[in-house]
Protein backbone atom coordinates (compact mmCIF):
# COMPACT_ATOMS: atom_id res chain seq x y z
CA UNK A 1 0.00 0.00 0.00
CA UNK A 2 1.37 3.63 -0.50
CA UNK A 3 1.83 5.51 2.53
CA UNK A 4 1.85 9.39 2.78
CA UNK A 5 1.52 12.18 5.47
CA UNK A 6 -0.70 14.36 3.29
CA UNK A 7 -2.91 13.09 0.44
CA UNK A 8 -4.91 16.21 -1.27
CA UNK A 9 -7.58 15.09 -3.61
CA UNK A 10 -8.22 17.40 -6.35
CA UNK A 11 -5.76 19.36 -8.21
CA UNK A 12 -7.60 22.69 -8.99
CA UNK A 13 -6.06 26.01 -7.17
CA UNK A 14 -7.31 24.82 -3.87
CA UNK A 15 -5.79 21.79 -3.85
CA UNK A 16 -2.27 22.57 -5.41
CA UNK A 17 -2.09 25.17 -3.17
CA UNK A 18 -2.68 22.79 0.03
CA UNK A 19 -0.29 20.57 -1.36
CA UNK A 20 2.34 23.07 -1.95
CA UNK A 21 2.03 24.43 1.55
CA UNK A 22 1.78 21.21 3.04
CA UNK A 23 4.91 20.15 1.12
CA UNK A 24 6.66 23.29 2.01
CA UNK A 25 5.96 22.80 5.63
CA UNK A 26 8.23 19.24 5.40
CA UNK A 27 5.43 17.20 4.69
CA UNK A 28 5.11 13.87 2.18
CA UNK A 29 2.13 15.13 -0.18
CA UNK A 30 0.40 13.02 -2.63
CA UNK A 31 -1.83 15.21 -5.08
CA UNK A 32 -4.09 13.10 -6.68
CA UNK A 33 -6.58 14.47 -9.27
CA UNK A 34 -9.48 12.41 -11.85
CA UNK A 35 -8.73 14.11 -14.77
CA UNK A 36 -6.15 13.36 -17.73
CA UNK A 37 -5.52 17.38 -17.96
CA UNK A 38 -5.20 19.17 -14.47
CA UNK A 39 -7.12 22.69 -15.46
CA UNK A 40 -9.67 20.93 -18.05
CA UNK A 41 -12.52 21.71 -19.03
CA UNK A 42 -12.27 25.03 -16.89
CA UNK A 43 -15.55 25.46 -15.06
CA UNK A 44 -14.69 29.40 -14.38
CA UNK A 45 -15.27 33.07 -16.04
CA UNK A 46 -11.58 32.85 -14.62
CA UNK A 47 -11.74 36.70 -13.16
CA UNK A 48 -9.91 37.00 -10.41
CA UNK A 49 -8.92 40.44 -8.43
CA UNK A 50 -5.43 42.28 -8.32
CA UNK A 51 -3.02 41.30 -5.69
CA UNK A 52 -4.72 38.13 -5.26
CA UNK A 53 -1.65 35.89 -6.58
CA UNK A 54 0.84 38.55 -4.92
CA UNK A 55 -0.71 38.24 -1.53
CA UNK A 56 -0.28 34.02 -1.97
CA UNK A 57 3.31 34.42 -2.79
CA UNK A 58 3.09 34.04 -6.64
CA UNK A 59 4.24 36.03 -9.19
CA UNK A 60 1.55 36.25 -12.05
CA UNK A 61 2.80 34.45 -15.27
CA UNK A 62 2.23 36.08 -18.35
CA UNK A 63 1.45 32.42 -19.80
CA UNK A 64 -1.86 32.34 -17.83
CA UNK A 65 -2.79 35.77 -18.00
CA UNK A 66 -5.52 36.43 -20.33
CA UNK A 67 -6.29 40.25 -19.92
CA UNK A 68 -5.63 43.27 -17.55
CA UNK A 69 -8.57 44.53 -16.49
CA UNK A 70 -9.37 48.01 -15.57
CA UNK A 71 -12.39 48.30 -14.35
CA UNK A 72 -16.38 47.03 -14.45
CA UNK A 73 -19.77 47.93 -15.54
CA UNK A 74 -22.53 47.24 -14.14
CA UNK A 75 -25.91 46.82 -16.20
CA UNK A 76 -29.51 47.16 -15.06
CA UNK A 77 -32.30 44.59 -16.83
CA UNK A 78 -33.50 47.78 -18.65
CA UNK A 79 -29.74 48.64 -19.99
CA UNK A 80 -28.74 51.09 -18.08
CA UNK A 81 -25.11 50.86 -16.88
CA UNK A 82 -23.12 51.83 -14.06
CA UNK A 83 -19.34 52.19 -15.42
CA UNK A 84 -16.54 52.02 -12.53
CA UNK A 85 -13.61 52.27 -14.73
CA UNK A 86 -10.35 54.83 -14.53
CA UNK A 87 -12.06 57.69 -16.37
CA UNK A 88 -14.50 57.33 -13.41
CA UNK A 89 -12.08 56.71 -11.21
CA UNK A 90 -8.64 57.86 -9.81
CA UNK A 91 -7.39 54.55 -8.53
CA UNK A 92 -9.41 51.64 -9.83
CA UNK A 93 -8.75 48.17 -8.04
CA UNK A 94 -7.53 46.30 -11.03
CA UNK A 95 -7.76 42.71 -11.79
CA UNK A 96 -6.87 39.67 -14.24
CA UNK A 97 -8.44 37.60 -16.42
CA UNK A 98 -6.92 34.12 -16.53
CA UNK A 99 -6.53 31.14 -18.63
CA UNK A 100 -7.51 28.40 -16.32
CA UNK A 101 -6.27 25.88 -18.36
CA UNK A 102 -2.92 26.42 -18.14
CA UNK A 103 -2.97 28.50 -15.05
CA UNK A 104 -4.08 25.21 -12.94
CA UNK A 105 -1.42 23.38 -14.05
CA UNK A 106 1.29 25.63 -13.21
CA UNK A 107 -0.01 26.03 -9.27
CA UNK A 108 0.09 22.01 -9.81
CA UNK A 109 3.57 22.66 -10.96
CA UNK A 110 4.62 24.60 -8.27
CA UNK A 111 3.22 22.10 -5.66
CA UNK A 112 5.47 19.52 -7.45
CA UNK A 113 8.53 21.70 -7.43
CA UNK A 114 7.95 21.95 -3.26
CA UNK A 115 8.27 17.78 -3.31
CA UNK A 116 4.67 17.06 -3.55
CA UNK A 117 4.27 13.87 -5.65
CA UNK A 118 1.00 14.33 -8.74
CA UNK A 119 -0.84 11.67 -9.65
CA UNK A 120 -3.64 12.35 -12.81
CA UNK A 121 -6.44 10.56 -14.07
CA UNK A 122 -6.78 9.04 -10.37
CA UNK A 123 -10.32 8.58 -9.37
CA UNK A 124 -10.95 8.83 -5.49
CA UNK A 125 -13.61 5.66 -4.59
CA UNK A 126 -14.35 5.57 -1.31
CA UNK A 127 -12.68 6.27 2.48
CA UNK A 128 -11.84 4.31 5.29
CA UNK A 129 -10.34 5.45 9.05
CA UNK A 130 -7.76 2.76 10.37
CA UNK A 131 -6.32 3.40 13.42
CA UNK A 132 -4.64 7.07 13.44
CA UNK A 133 -4.57 7.27 9.62
CA UNK A 134 -7.30 7.14 6.91
CA UNK A 135 -7.36 4.80 3.64
CA UNK A 136 -8.50 6.09 0.14
CA UNK A 137 -9.20 3.89 -2.21
CA UNK A 138 -8.69 4.89 -5.78
CA UNK A 139 -9.17 4.09 -9.29
CA UNK A 140 -6.47 4.77 -12.08
CA UNK A 141 -7.24 3.31 -15.34
CA UNK A 142 -9.54 0.28 -14.43
CA UNK A 143 -7.33 -0.82 -11.17
CA UNK A 144 -7.81 -0.41 -7.97
CA UNK A 145 -5.18 0.55 -4.67
CA UNK A 146 -5.21 2.12 -1.44
CA UNK A 147 -3.27 5.45 -0.42
CA UNK A 148 -3.03 5.56 3.51
CA UNK A 149 -2.58 9.20 4.94
CA UNK A 150 -2.12 10.95 8.09
CA UNK A 151 -4.45 13.75 7.19
CA UNK A 152 -6.31 14.00 4.00
CA UNK A 153 -6.83 17.32 2.65
CA UNK A 154 -10.44 17.71 0.63
CA UNK A 155 -10.23 19.79 -2.34
CA UNK A 156 -12.51 17.74 -4.51
CA UNK A 157 -15.03 20.87 -5.51
CA UNK A 158 -18.16 21.34 -5.59
CA UNK A 159 -19.11 17.17 -5.98
CA UNK A 160 -17.33 17.36 -2.12
CA UNK A 161 -17.95 13.96 -1.81
CA UNK A 162 -14.62 12.78 0.05
CA UNK A 163 -15.75 15.29 3.37
CA UNK A 164 -19.12 13.60 3.56
CA UNK A 165 -17.31 10.14 2.94
CA UNK A 166 -15.80 11.22 6.01
CA UNK A 167 -18.74 11.79 8.19
CA UNK A 168 -18.37 16.06 8.19
CA UNK A 169 -22.35 17.43 7.32
CA UNK A 170 -21.44 19.17 4.48
CA UNK A 171 -24.11 19.12 2.39
CA UNK A 172 -24.89 22.08 -0.31
CA UNK A 173 -28.71 22.62 -0.68
CA UNK A 174 -30.11 22.86 -4.03
CA UNK A 175 -30.98 26.75 -3.45
CA UNK A 176 -27.37 27.38 -2.77
CA UNK A 177 -25.75 26.04 -5.47
CA UNK A 178 -25.39 28.10 -8.67
CA UNK A 179 -25.77 26.30 -12.22
CA UNK A 180 -23.27 28.26 -13.82
CA UNK A 181 -22.90 28.06 -17.85
CA UNK A 182 -20.77 29.95 -20.43
CA UNK A 183 -19.87 29.90 -23.64
CA UNK A 184 -15.93 31.21 -25.12
CA UNK A 185 -16.54 33.38 -28.02
CA UNK A 186 -15.19 35.69 -30.62
CA UNK A 187 -16.58 38.49 -32.16
CA UNK A 188 -17.34 40.18 -28.78
CA UNK A 189 -18.20 44.03 -29.74
CA UNK A 190 -16.76 45.55 -26.45
CA UNK A 191 -18.43 49.30 -25.58
CA UNK A 192 -15.11 49.91 -23.62
CA UNK A 193 -11.87 47.74 -23.55
CA UNK A 194 -10.70 45.66 -20.47
CA UNK A 195 -13.57 46.17 -18.65
CA UNK A 196 -16.28 42.86 -17.23
CA UNK A 197 -19.68 43.45 -17.19
CA UNK A 198 -21.74 42.35 -15.15
CA UNK A 199 -25.54 42.16 -16.04
CA UNK A 200 -28.36 41.71 -13.41
CA UNK A 201 -32.17 40.69 -13.00
CA UNK A 202 -34.37 38.31 -14.98
CA UNK A 203 -31.62 37.40 -17.60
CA UNK A 204 -30.12 35.13 -14.52
CA UNK A 205 -32.75 34.40 -11.75
CA UNK A 206 -30.99 33.57 -8.77
CA UNK A 207 -27.64 35.17 -10.01
CA UNK A 208 -26.00 37.19 -12.53
CA UNK A 209 -24.57 37.10 -16.25
CA UNK A 210 -21.56 38.12 -17.03
CA UNK A 211 -18.97 39.08 -20.01
CA UNK A 212 -15.22 38.82 -18.83
CA UNK A 213 -12.63 39.62 -21.37
CA UNK A 214 -10.17 37.55 -22.52
CA UNK A 215 -8.47 38.91 -25.67
CA UNK A 216 -9.18 41.97 -28.08
CA UNK A 217 -12.57 40.78 -29.28
CA UNK A 218 -12.69 37.48 -27.11
CA UNK A 219 -14.69 36.87 -23.68
CA UNK A 220 -16.34 33.99 -21.47
CA UNK A 221 -19.57 34.85 -21.75
CA UNK A 222 -21.51 33.32 -18.94
CA UNK A 223 -24.24 33.44 -16.26
CA UNK A 224 -25.40 31.22 -13.19
CA UNK A 225 -29.09 30.56 -11.99
CA UNK A 226 -30.48 29.07 -9.23
CA UNK A 227 -32.14 26.45 -10.95
CA UNK A 228 -35.13 26.09 -8.54
CA UNK A 229 -35.73 30.21 -9.03
CA UNK A 230 -36.47 29.67 -12.79
CA UNK A 231 -38.21 27.17 -15.44
CA UNK A 232 -35.62 27.20 -18.09
CA UNK A 233 -32.23 25.21 -17.38
CA UNK A 234 -29.12 27.73 -17.71
CA UNK A 235 -28.07 27.10 -20.49
CA UNK A 236 -31.74 28.51 -22.52
CA UNK A 237 -30.68 31.29 -20.09
CA UNK A 238 -27.59 31.59 -22.03
CA UNK A 239 -28.77 31.63 -25.51
CA UNK A 240 -31.49 34.28 -24.54
CA UNK A 241 -28.28 36.67 -22.99
CA UNK A 242 -26.63 36.31 -26.26
CA UNK A 243 -29.49 37.12 -28.59
CA UNK A 244 -30.00 39.66 -26.66
CA UNK A 245 -26.87 41.05 -25.45
CA UNK A 246 -25.97 44.01 -28.01
CA UNK A 247 -22.21 43.01 -27.16
CA UNK A 248 -22.77 39.19 -28.19
CA UNK A 249 -24.84 39.61 -31.32
CA UNK A 250 -22.28 39.02 -33.77
CA UNK A 251 -20.33 36.94 -31.53
CA UNK A 252 -19.44 32.82 -32.18
CA UNK A 253 -18.98 30.54 -29.14
CA UNK A 254 -15.83 28.06 -29.43
CA UNK A 255 -16.20 26.04 -26.45
CA UNK A 256 -19.40 25.64 -23.67
CA UNK A 257 -18.24 25.46 -20.18
CA UNK A 258 -20.52 24.43 -17.29
CA UNK A 259 -20.54 23.48 -13.70
CA UNK A 260 -21.97 24.44 -10.07
CA UNK A 261 -20.53 26.72 -8.35
CA UNK A 262 -21.51 26.83 -4.11
CA UNK A 263 -22.65 30.51 -2.97
CA UNK A 264 -24.26 29.67 0.62
CA UNK A 265 -21.00 30.38 2.51
CA UNK A 266 -18.64 28.09 3.99
CA UNK A 267 -19.71 24.49 4.79
CA UNK A 268 -20.74 23.85 8.33
CA UNK A 269 -17.81 21.11 8.84
CA UNK A 270 -14.33 22.40 8.01
CA UNK A 271 -11.83 19.72 9.68
CA UNK A 272 -12.36 16.38 11.35
CA UNK A 273 -10.06 13.85 12.99
CA UNK A 274 -7.26 13.12 9.77
CA UNK A 275 -9.52 15.41 7.46
CA UNK A 276 -9.33 19.42 6.03
CA UNK A 277 -11.63 20.87 3.87
CA UNK A 278 -10.73 23.74 1.38
CA UNK A 279 -11.71 25.50 -1.84
CA UNK A 280 -15.08 24.65 -3.45
CA UNK A 281 -15.65 21.78 -1.43
CA UNK A 282 -15.57 23.99 1.49
CA UNK A 283 -17.70 26.72 -0.05
CA UNK A 284 -14.34 29.09 -0.06
CA UNK A 285 -16.09 31.53 -2.58
CA UNK A 286 -17.42 34.59 -2.66
CA UNK A 287 -21.21 34.24 -1.76
CA UNK A 288 -21.84 37.40 -4.08
CA UNK A 289 -20.12 36.92 -6.98
CA UNK A 290 -19.40 33.21 -6.95
CA UNK A 291 -15.56 33.70 -7.14
CA UNK A 292 -13.55 31.58 -5.72
CA UNK A 293 -10.21 31.15 -6.78
CA UNK A 294 -8.03 33.43 -4.54
CA UNK A 295 -10.08 32.43 -1.45
CA UNK A 296 -9.62 28.65 -2.19
CA UNK A 297 -6.24 29.15 -3.02
CA UNK A 298 -5.83 30.57 0.75
CA UNK A 299 -8.26 28.40 2.18
CA UNK A 300 -5.63 26.00 0.49
CA UNK A 301 -2.21 27.32 1.93
CA UNK A 302 -3.80 27.58 5.59
CA UNK A 303 -4.95 23.75 5.33
CA UNK A 304 -1.64 23.16 3.82
CA UNK A 305 0.02 24.84 6.44
CA UNK A 306 -1.70 23.30 9.24
CA UNK A 307 -1.44 19.93 8.24
CA UNK A 308 2.63 20.11 7.75
CA UNK A 309 2.05 21.53 11.55
CA UNK A 310 -0.18 18.48 12.52
CA UNK A 311 2.76 16.06 11.16
CA UNK A 312 5.19 17.93 12.59
CA UNK A 313 3.32 17.23 16.23
CA UNK A 314 2.30 13.88 15.34
CA UNK A 315 -1.03 14.64 16.22
CA UNK A 316 -3.77 14.43 13.10
CA UNK A 317 -7.04 14.86 15.58
CA UNK A 318 -9.86 17.42 14.98
CA UNK A 319 -8.74 18.80 18.45
CA UNK A 320 -5.65 19.52 16.93
CA UNK A 321 -6.67 20.50 13.10
CA UNK A 322 -9.01 23.10 14.66
CA UNK A 323 -6.77 25.66 13.78
CA UNK A 324 -7.80 25.58 10.44
CA UNK A 325 -11.42 26.54 11.34
CA UNK A 326 -10.14 29.16 13.66
CA UNK A 327 -7.56 30.77 10.61
CA UNK A 328 -10.08 30.28 7.74
CA UNK A 329 -13.11 31.94 9.92
CA UNK A 330 -10.48 34.87 10.47
CA UNK A 331 -9.60 35.77 7.35
CA UNK A 332 -12.51 34.67 4.96
CA UNK A 333 -15.66 33.65 6.96
CA UNK A 334 -16.62 37.67 8.14
CA UNK A 335 -16.26 38.84 4.35
CA UNK A 336 -18.06 35.92 3.32
CA UNK A 337 -21.08 36.91 5.66
CA UNK A 338 -20.93 40.23 5.09
CA UNK A 339 -21.03 39.07 1.16
CA UNK A 340 -23.91 36.87 1.86
CA UNK A 341 -26.29 39.58 3.50
CA UNK A 342 -25.46 41.71 0.17
CA UNK A 343 -26.48 38.68 -1.79
CA UNK A 344 -29.65 38.07 -0.15
CA UNK A 345 -30.65 41.91 -0.45
CA UNK A 346 -29.68 41.96 -4.49
CA UNK A 347 -31.29 38.92 -5.21
CA UNK A 348 -34.67 40.25 -3.56
CA UNK A 349 -34.70 43.13 -5.59
CA UNK A 350 -37.05 42.72 -8.81
CA UNK A 351 -36.04 44.03 -12.13
CA UNK A 352 -37.68 47.94 -11.78
CA UNK A 353 -35.88 48.75 -8.27
CA UNK A 354 -32.76 47.43 -10.24
CA UNK A 355 -33.24 49.41 -13.01
CA UNK A 356 -33.98 52.67 -10.24
CA UNK A 357 -30.64 51.98 -8.41
CA UNK A 358 -28.98 51.80 -11.58
CA UNK A 359 -30.58 55.51 -11.96
CA UNK A 360 -29.56 56.85 -9.00
CA UNK A 361 -26.39 55.68 -9.48
CA UNK A 362 -25.66 58.01 -12.26
CA UNK A 363 -25.48 60.98 -10.22
CA UNK A 364 -23.27 59.04 -7.62
CA UNK A 365 -19.40 59.01 -6.78
CA UNK A 366 -17.30 55.85 -6.70
CA UNK A 367 -14.15 56.61 -4.85
CA UNK A 368 -12.91 53.03 -5.68
CA UNK A 369 -14.24 49.61 -7.13
CA UNK A 370 -15.15 47.31 -4.41
CA UNK A 371 -18.12 45.81 -3.11
CA UNK A 372 -18.27 47.77 0.40
CA UNK A 373 -17.80 50.92 -2.08
CA UNK A 374 -21.36 49.98 -3.66
CA UNK A 375 -22.95 48.42 -0.89
CA UNK A 376 -22.07 52.43 0.55
CA UNK A 377 -23.51 53.95 -2.25
CA UNK A 378 -26.65 51.43 -2.12
CA UNK A 379 -27.46 52.58 0.99
CA UNK A 380 -27.45 56.30 0.43
CA UNK A 381 -29.89 55.70 -3.14
CA UNK A 382 -32.47 53.34 -1.09
CA UNK A 383 -33.96 53.41 2.27
CA UNK A 384 -34.81 49.67 2.28
CA UNK A 385 -31.19 49.03 1.57
CA UNK A 386 -30.20 50.75 4.36
CA UNK A 387 -32.07 48.83 6.57
CA UNK A 388 -31.24 45.58 5.60
CA UNK A 389 -27.51 46.30 5.00
CA UNK A 390 -26.47 49.34 7.01
CA UNK A 391 -25.02 47.67 9.89
CA UNK A 392 -22.51 45.64 7.34
CA UNK A 393 -20.83 49.11 6.56
CA UNK B 1 -31.45 -11.19 -8.82
CA UNK B 2 -30.06 -9.67 -11.22
CA UNK B 3 -33.31 -9.31 -13.18
CA UNK B 4 -35.35 -8.26 -9.96
CA UNK B 5 -32.51 -5.86 -9.12
CA UNK B 6 -33.20 -4.34 -12.77
CA UNK B 7 -36.67 -4.71 -12.52
CA UNK B 8 -36.32 -2.89 -9.03
CA UNK B 9 -33.53 -0.57 -9.44
CA UNK B 10 -32.67 -0.61 -13.11
CA UNK B 11 -31.81 2.47 -15.08
CA UNK B 12 -33.51 5.04 -12.77
CA UNK B 13 -31.35 8.04 -14.09
CA UNK B 14 -31.14 8.35 -17.78
CA UNK B 15 -27.37 10.68 -18.36
CA UNK B 16 -28.06 12.21 -21.80
CA UNK B 17 -24.99 12.25 -24.02
CA UNK B 18 -24.50 16.07 -24.18
CA UNK B 19 -23.67 15.55 -20.20
CA UNK B 20 -20.53 17.30 -19.77
CA UNK B 21 -19.80 15.86 -16.34
CA UNK B 22 -19.53 19.16 -14.60
CA UNK B 23 -20.51 17.55 -11.51
CA UNK B 24 -23.38 19.72 -10.53
CA UNK B 25 -25.54 16.80 -9.80
CA UNK B 26 -23.31 14.81 -7.65
CA UNK B 27 -22.50 17.96 -5.54
CA UNK B 28 -26.09 18.65 -4.14
CA UNK B 29 -27.57 15.07 -4.37
CA UNK B 30 -28.22 14.71 -0.45
CA UNK B 31 -27.40 10.85 -0.68
CA UNK B 32 -24.04 11.50 -2.18
CA UNK B 33 -24.54 8.58 -4.18
CA UNK B 34 -23.29 10.05 -8.08
CA UNK B 35 -19.56 9.15 -9.07
CA UNK B 36 -18.48 11.65 -11.55
CA UNK B 37 -15.50 9.96 -13.85
CA UNK B 38 -13.93 11.76 -16.31
CA UNK B 39 -16.41 11.38 -18.83
CA UNK B 40 -19.42 9.09 -17.00
CA UNK B 41 -21.88 9.36 -14.42
CA UNK B 42 -22.16 6.41 -12.38
CA UNK B 43 -25.30 6.35 -9.64
CA UNK B 44 -25.48 3.86 -7.24
CA UNK B 45 -29.41 3.70 -7.91
CA UNK B 46 -30.53 1.12 -5.27
CA UNK B 47 -29.76 4.07 -2.73
CA UNK B 48 -31.76 6.79 -4.69
CA UNK B 49 -34.61 7.92 -3.09
CA UNK B 50 -35.72 9.73 -6.43
CA UNK B 51 -35.85 13.39 -5.18
CA UNK B 52 -34.65 14.78 -8.60
CA UNK B 53 -32.80 17.20 -6.94
CA UNK B 54 -30.20 16.65 -9.62
CA UNK B 55 -32.62 16.40 -12.41
CA UNK B 56 -33.49 20.31 -11.69
CA UNK B 57 -29.98 21.29 -11.10
CA UNK B 58 -28.62 20.20 -14.40
CA UNK B 59 -27.35 23.53 -16.66
CA UNK B 60 -28.07 21.46 -19.32
CA UNK B 61 -31.08 19.28 -18.67
CA UNK B 62 -28.79 16.26 -19.65
CA UNK B 63 -30.41 14.12 -16.90
CA UNK B 64 -33.96 12.28 -16.83
CA UNK B 65 -35.71 10.05 -14.24
CA UNK B 66 -37.72 6.87 -15.30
Amino acid sequence: MIETDVLVIGAGPAGSSAAKHAAKGGAKVILIDKKSEIGSPKRCAEGISNNGLENLGITPNPKYIAKKIDGCRLVSPSGTDVWLTTEEIELPETGYTLERKVFDKFMAMDAAREGAEIKIKTLAKSLKKEGDSVILTCEHMGESFEIKAKIIIAADGPESHVSRWAGLKNVTKAKNMESGIQFEMCGVEFERENIIEFYFGSCAPGGYAWIFPKDDDIANVGLAVIAEDTDKSAYEHLKEFVANCPATQNAQAVELNVGGDPVGGLVKDLYGDNILVCGDAAGQVNPLTGGGIISGMNGGMYAGQVAARSIEEGDYSSKFLKEYEEIVDKELGKEMHKYLKVKEYALSLPDDELDSIADAFQDMDFEKISTTEIVKNLVKVSPKALLKLGKLI
Amino acid sequence: MNILFILLFGDIMIVKDWCSYCGECAGICPKNIIEVKEYSLVFDEKECSRCEICVKACPLNALEME
